[in-house]
C-alpha cells in the first residue's frame, strides 16, 4: 500500500490515511513482539517505550488508541503481513463519515454494458460472473420495457449479511456490504438469501488464477477472486478510498449513474462530472428503489424510465458458453 | 465478440431511421472557431493526449484512422477524418467542452490541458495540419478579475466580489461578470443556486441552503468561479469555510445490534437465548455422561 | 399364556444369534465400501476442481446437495418420536422398534453433518463456523442442534443398550470372542443393582424429555434455512411445522424399512410382529394426515393470493415443468399411501414396506421439489447467462457424491444392527414375564 503520494486527496482519504498509520504501528507491535532481542519494543496497550538500542533517530508515530509516541527507527520495522492486516481492519471500519448512496437513471440507459465491462475487468471475473448486470425488464404487459442495470443495492437491512454464519459478509458503517473471501466458508446462504440475485459464486478457478496467485488480496476489490467463495459488487471501496467514482460509474458514456454520499447530500455523475443534491434529484425524479416492501433498505436508488435519451432496443441475451 | 456484433446490427437496423429524424447541424460560434491552443503543440502533449483519448473517446470514437467508432445517433465518426481535421482547433475544443447528446460534455471531466493534448494527439493523424502559431495572437486583451469571498450575516447571504486589474495596473470592482458559487463534495464541486452578475460594487450575493449539510460544526467548503466558457478572461477563483451548512455528524450504519450485526453485536436476548439453551441442554448431556461413568464406580463399590 | 411364556435362553439366542461375521454381511459390506469409494473419488474431484464440479450455479445455488441434507435430517427425526413422544405416553408395544429408531437417528444425524460439508465451497474451513460463529445466523443453529441431537440419541441408543450388552458378554455362547472385550468395556459393570438401575431410569427419562425439543429445533431449524428469506415458495410461516410433519412421515417409512429387513435377515418374526407393523401403519397414516393438512395450508393460501413470484413458482410447480414430479408425490407418497393404509391387508409388512419405499423415495424428491425449484425463479429475471445458470441439472460427479451419504447411513446402521442386539434384550425379557436375570 503506498500513501506517500498525499497530494490532494478529500477527507476520507486522509482519514484512511490516518488508519494507515495506526495499524502500521499495530504491525510494528506485533512485529516488536516477536523479535526477541529483549532489547524490542515493549508492546502494552498500544505504547511503545523506546529501549537501550537507540539509533538517536526517532520518529513520532500515532498510536491506535490515540496516542502520539516516539519510536526509534530503528524499531521501524514492516511487518510481513501488514497487507493483509491493513486489509482487514481498514476494510471493516469502511470509511468513516460517509453513507455512500448510487442513484441510476433508467432514462439514460441505453444497454450499453460498458459498466459491466469495467467491473469485469476491474474485479477479474468470467464473462458469465456478473457484480453487476443490466436486465431487460417489463413491469407489465402494457408498460414500456427498459434495461436496468442492477447490482448489489448494499441494503441498510442485509438479508445476505444476516445468515451469514461466520462474519465473512458484513455491513460497514459506510453502508458498503463487503465479503471477506479468506474467511468465507462457501455455504451460499448469502446467495439465497438475496433477493436481488445479487451475489455469485467462483464455482471453478477464477479467471487468471495463476497469473494472480501471488497476488496480495485485497477485501476491498474482492481481488484476487477465490475458488470456492462468493463474490460481488462492492461499490468500488477501494476506489472510493481514493477519492475516485466506481468502475462502472465512471465507465458509463450515458451518463446514467450518480454516486455520491448521503450524508453531504450530493451526488456525482460519473460521466458529466457534475455533482447534484441527492435529496432534489430523487424529489424531482419521482426516485424510487427495487423492492422496497421487502424491507431491505436498499442504498442503491432508480429514476424511472421517463423521456428517455434513446430509443428501446429489444435485445435477445445472447449467453456465453456453458460453464 | 458474437454479443458484441448483434448489438451492433441491432443497434445500426434500429438507429437509421433515427439518424435522419436528428440529422442537426452543431454551429460552433465564430469567435470560438478562432480560439488555438495557449502553446506549440509538444511531443508530451501528444503522448499525454494518446492516454486520455484511449481512456476516454476511443470507446466512442475507436481508433483514428480505423473507421471502429461506435454506431450512434449522430455517428461520432472516425477523428482521423477530414469531417473532423478540416475544422479548427477552436471548434475541436469546443465540441469537446460542451457536447451534445450523445457526446459528453467534457467541460468537468478533462482539464484545459487535457482538452488541448486530444487535439494534440488528434491532429497527429493529419499530416497536412499546420498549427496556427498561438503567439500571433498577440497579448492578452480580455479582463483580468480576482475573486474574494464572504458570509454576510446580517443578509445571510455568500458575497463573492470581483475586483478586476484595469490596463494601467489599477484595481477596480468588476461589474457585469458572471460567477457560479460551488460547494466542496467528496467527488466533486456542486453548484449552488443558479449563476449571479456582479453589480457596479462587483459583488453577487448568493442566497445559501443553509439545510446542505456541511461537517459537524456546520462548515461547508465553498469555491466561486467566473463564469467564462468563452475564455475570454483571466480569473482567479475564491474559496473558504464558512459555518453556514447543517452540522452533519451521522453515526455509522452499524451503531445497532440486528440481525445482520458482526457478531460483537449479537442483539443482546439472542446472545443470552442461545448461550442459556446451548448451557442448560449440554449441562444436562455432561450430568449425564458423569452419571453414565457412576453406573461403573457403583458397581465396584 | 403361561406355557408359551419363551424361556431366557431362547430368548437370548434369538436376540443375539445374528452378533457374528458371516459370508453376507462381508459380501454386503463390500459392497457398500466399494461404492462409498467410487463416490469418494467423486469428492476428491470436487475438492480438487471446486463446487464448479456439481450442476449448481449461481442462481440455482443449491442443488441435491442441499436437499440431500434436508432429507438426513428429517429421516433422523424419527428416532424422537418413537422413543419419546409414543414412550412418554405409554405406548408398551415399541418397545422391540425403539433401538431401530434410535439407529436411524444416530445414522441420520450423523450423516446429514457430513452431506452438508459436501456442499460447503471450501470444507477445510468448517472450524470457522464455532471459530467465528455468528449466534443471528441459522447455519449455525442448525450446527448447534444437530450436534446436540447427534449426542442425545447416541446417549438414548447407548443407555438402554448398557444391560443388554451385561447380560450377552456373560450370557451368550455365540458372541464372538473380540467383541466380548468390547461389551464388557460398554457393560459398565452392570449388575442390575437397584442403584445402577436408578441411575439409568434417571437419564434415560431426562434424554428423552430433552430430546423432544432437539429433534424439534433441528427440522425446525433446518427449514429456517428456507424460511428466513423473502424467495417465493420459501416465505413461509409454515415452514417449521410443515418440516417436522414431512420428516415424521420420512422416518416412519424409513423404521418400517429397517424393520422388515432385520426381521427377515435376523429371523426377528417372533419379537417384531405383524401388530408392530400394522401399528407403525397406524403411526405413518397419522403424521401423513398432519403431512397433508399442512400440504394443503402451504400450497393452497399463496395460491389463493397468487403474488406476482408466487403465481410463477406455483404455475411451474402445479402445472409447468415440475408439475410431474410433483403430482407424483402428492399422491403416490401422501394420498394413495394414506388410503392405502388405512385398510389392515395393506399393513402387513410386506405391502407396508413397499408402501413406506414409495413414502421414502416420495420424500426426497419432496425435498428437491422445496429446494430447487424457488430458485429457478428468482424476483429479478436471469439473463445474459449461459443455459446450465438458468437450469439445473444435476451431474454425474454431484449425483455420486450424492449417493455416498446413503451409503454412509447404511454402513452405519449395518455395523450397529450386526454388532449390537436390534431388539432390547433386558427390556423385552422383563416385558415377556422373565422377572429375574442373574447378572453374577
Amino acid at each position: 500500500m503506498e500513501y506517500n503520494n498525499n497530494s490532494h486527496l478529500p477527507d476520507g482519504a486522509e482519514n484512511q490515511k490516518a488508519a494507515s498509520r495506526r495499524n502500521f504501528l499495530k504491525n510494528l507491535g506485533l512485529a516488536g513482539v516477536g523479535v526477541a532481542t529483549g532489547a524490542a519494543a515493549l508492546y502494552s496497550g498500544g505504547i511503545f517505550e523506546a529501549k537501550k538500542e537507540v539509533s538517536g533517530d526517532s520518529k513520532v508515530l500515532l498510536t491506535q488508541d490515540g496516542k502520539l509516541v516516539r519510536v526509534d527507527s530503528l524499531e521501524i520495522k514492516a511487518h510481513e503481513k501488514s497487507g493483509e492486516e491493513l486489509s482487514e481492519s481498514l476494510c471493516r471500519g469502511g470509511i468513516p463519515g460517509r453513507r455512500w448512496v448510487m442513484v441510476t437513471d433508467l432514462s439514460k440507459c441505453r444497454n450499453a454494458r460498458r459498466c459491466i465491462a469495467a467491473c469485469q475487468e476491474a474485479h477479474q471475473l468470467r464473462p458469465e460472473q456478473y457484480h453487476l448486470n443490466t436486465l431487460q425488464i417489463q413491469d407489465t404487459p402494457a408498460t414500456a420495457p427498459y434495461h436496468i442495470p442492477k447490482n448489489c443495492q448494499h441494503c441498510d437491512n442485509p438479508p445476505c449479511v444476516a445468515v451469514c454464519p461466520v462474519d465473512a459478509t458484513y455491513k460497514r458503517p459506510d453502508g458498503i456490504v463487503l465479503i471477506e473471501n479468506d474467511r468465507c466458508i462457501g455455504c451460499r446462504f448469502c446467495m439465497a438469501a438475496c433477493p436481488y440475485s445479487a451475489r455469485i459464486f467462483n464455482w471453478l478457478e477464477p479467471r487468471d488464477a495463476a497469473k494472480y496467485q501471488d497476488k496480495e488480496y485485497n477485501a476491498e476489490l474482492n481481488v484476487p477472486q477465490k475458488l470456492g467463495t462468493v463474490s460481488k459488487c462492492l461499490f468500488s471501496a477501494d476506489r472510493l478510498r481514493e477519492g475516485e467514482l466506481p468502475y462502472c460509474v465512471s465507465a458509463c458514456p450515458n451518463g446514467v449513474y450518480y454516486f455520491g454520499d448521503e450524508n453531504e447530500d450530493s451526488v456525482t455523475n460519473g460521466t458529466t462530472r457534475e455533482t447534484v443534491r441527492l435529496s432534489k434529484l430523487l424529489r424531482d425524479n419521482g426516485g424510487y428503489q427495487l423492492m422496497p416492501e421487502l424491507g431491505t433498505k436498499p442504498r442503491v436508488y432508480y429514476l424511472p424510465p421517463k423521456n428517455r435519451l434513446f430509443p428501446f432496443e429489444n435485445i435477445n441475451p445472447e449467453t456465453p458458453e456453458k460453464v | 465478440m458474437r454479443f458484441k456484433k448483434l448489438i451492433l446490427i441491432i443497434a445500426v437496423l434500429t438507429s437509421a431511421p433515427a439518424m435522419i429524424a436528428t440529422a442537426q447541424t452543431w454551429v460552433v460560434p465564430d469567435d470560438q472557431k478562432a480560439v488555438c491552443a495557449p502553446i506549440k503543440f509538444t511531443q508530451e502533449m501528444q503522448k499525454q493526449g494518446e492516454q486520455v483519448y484511449m481512456k476516454i473517446c476511443q470507446s466512442c470514437h475507436g481508433l483514428p484512422g480505423k473507421d471502429n467508432w461506435m454506431k450512434l445517433t449522430p455517428p461520432p465518426g472516425d477523428l482521423a477524418k477530414d469531417k473532423a481535421q478540416l475544422q479548427t482547433d477552436g471548434e475541436l475544443y469546443y465540441r469537446i467542452t460542451t457536447g451534445k447528446a450523445p457526446m459528453p460534455e467534457f467541460r468537468n471531466i478533462l482539464s484545459d490541458d487535457d482538452r488541448w493534448n486530444v487535439i494534440a494527439f488528434i491532429r497527429t493523424f493529419n499530416p497536412k495540419y499546420v498549427q496556427p502559431d498561438p503567439s500571433a495572437k498577440g497579448s492578452f486583451s480580455g479582463r483580468v478579475v480576482t475573486l474574494a469571498l464572504q458570509y454576510s450575516d446580517p443578509m445571510k447571504k455568500v458575497i463573492a466580489t470581483a475586483t478586476e486589474k484595469l490596463k494601467d495596473g489599477s484595481m477596480s470592482p468588476a461589474a457585469g461578470v458572471e460567477i457560479i458559487l460551488y460547494v466542496k463534495r467528496y467527488f466533486g464541486n456542486m453548484q449552488v443556486g443558479d449563476m449571479k452578475t456582479t453589480n457596479a460594487k462587483g459583488e453577487a450575493a448568493f442566497e445559501f441552503p443553509f439545510d446542505l449539510p456541511g461537517n459537524k460544526d456546520g462548515y461547508v467548503d465553498i469555491t466561486a468561479k467566473v463564469n467564462d466558457p468563452k475564455n475570454l478572461m483571466k480569473s482567479t477563483p475564491a474559496s473558504g469555510s464558512f459555518a453556514i451548512g447543517a452540522p452533519t455528524d451521522k453515526p455509522g450504519l452499524t451503531e445497532t445490534r440486528a440481525w445482520w450485526s458482526t457478531r460483537d453485536k449479537t442483539p443482546i436476548w439472542l446472545a443470552i437465548t442461545y448461550t442459556g439453551s446451548v448451557l442448560i441442554i449440554w449441562g444436562f448431556i455432561i450430568y449425564i455422561i458423569i452419571s453414565i461413568l457412576k453406573i461403573r464406580k457403583v458397581a465396584k463399590a | 399364556m403361561e406355557d408359551n411364556k419363551p424361556t431366557f435362553d431362547k430368548i437370548l439366542n434369538d436376540l443375539t444369534h445374528h452378533i457374528r461375521i458371516n459370508k453376507g454381511f462381508l459380501l454386503w459390506m463390500g459392497f457398500l465400501s466399494v461404492s462409498l469409494l467410487i463416490c469418494l473419488y467423486a469428492y476428491s474431484l470436487q475438492l480438487k476442481t471446486g463446487l464448479g464440479v456439481a450442476g449448481i450455479r449461481d442462481y440455482i445455488t443449491w442443488g441435491i446437495y442441499l436437499s440431500n441434507f434436508v432429507f438426513f435430517v428429517a429421516s433422523s427425526l424419527i428416532g424422537m418420536l418413537i422413543s419419546a413422544v409414543l414412550g412418554l405416553i405409554g405406548m408398551k408395544w415399541i418397545t422391540p422398534l425403539t433401538r431401530i429408531a434410535e439407529t436411524i437417528a444416530v445414522a441420520f444425524a450423523a450423516v446429514a453433518g457430513l452431506v452438508i460439508v459436501s456442499d460447503m465451497g471450501r470444507p477445510e474451513r468448517l472450524a470457522y463456523v464455532f471459530i467465528y460463529g455468528r449466534a443471528q445466523s441459522p447455519i449455525f443453529w442448525d450446527v448447534t442442534v444437530i450436534t446436540t441431537y447427534f449426542v442425545l440419541s447416541l446417549l438414548l441408543l447407548f443407555l438402554p443398550m448398557i444391560a443388554d450388552m451385561a447380560i450377552i458378554h456373560r450370557k451368550s455362547t455365540s458372541l464372538p470372542g473380540w467383541l466380548k472385550p468390547v461389551y464388557k468395556t460398554l457393560s459398565l459393570n452392570f449388575t442390575d443393582s437397584p442403584e445402577q438401575n436408578k441411575i439409568i431410569n434417571r437419564c434415560i427419562r431426562i434424554l428423552l424429555i430433552l430430546v423432544i425439543p432437539a429433534a424439534l429445533s433441528i427440522h425446525t431449524v433446518t427449514s429456517w434455512l428456507f424460511a428466513v428469506t423473502s424467495r417465493a415458495g420459501w416465505d413461509s410461516t409454515l415452514f417449521g411445522p410443515y418440516f417436522v410433519s414431512g420428516a415424521f412421515v420420512a422416518g416412519s417409512a424409513a423404521v418400517i424399512i429397517a424393520m422388515f429387513f432385520f426381521r427377515k435377515n435376523y429371523k426377528l418374526q417372533d419379537y417384531l410382529t405383524d401388530l408392530h407393523f400394522s401399528n407403525m401403519g397406524k403411526v405413518l397414516v397419522t403424521v401423513s394426515l398432519v403431512y397433508l393438512y399442512f400440504n394443503i395450508n402451504e400450497f393452497l393460501v399463496p395460491g389463493y393470493k397468487l403474488k406476482r413470484a408466487d403465481a410463477v413458482h406455483l404455475h411451474e410447480l402445479l402445472a409447468g415443468k415440475d408439475a410431474l414430479l410433483f403430482w407424483l408425490v402428492q399422491t403416490g407418497g401422501l394420498l394413495i399411501p394414506i388410503i392405502l393404509m388405512m385398510f389392515k391387508p395393506f399393513r402387513k409388512p410386506l405391502p407396508i414396506m413397499l408402501i413406506s419405499v414409495a413414502v421414502l423415495i416420495a420424500a426426497w424428491i419432496k425435498r428437491y421439489l422445496i429446494v430447487i425449484p424457488t430458485q429457478e425463479h428468482p424476483f429479478l429475471p436471469i439473463q445474459h447467462v449461459p443455459q446450465n445458470f438458468m437450469h439445473y441439472s444435476p451431474t454425474l460427479i454431484e449425483t455420486l457424491i450424492s449417493i455416498a451419504p446413503f451409503i454412509l447411513v447404511l454402513i452405519i446402521i449395518t455395523l450397529i444392527s450386526k454388532f449390537f442386539p436390534v431388539i432390547p434384550l433386558h427390556e423385552t425379557a422383563k416385558e415377556k414375564g422373565i422377572e429375574h436375570i442373574k447378572f453374577d
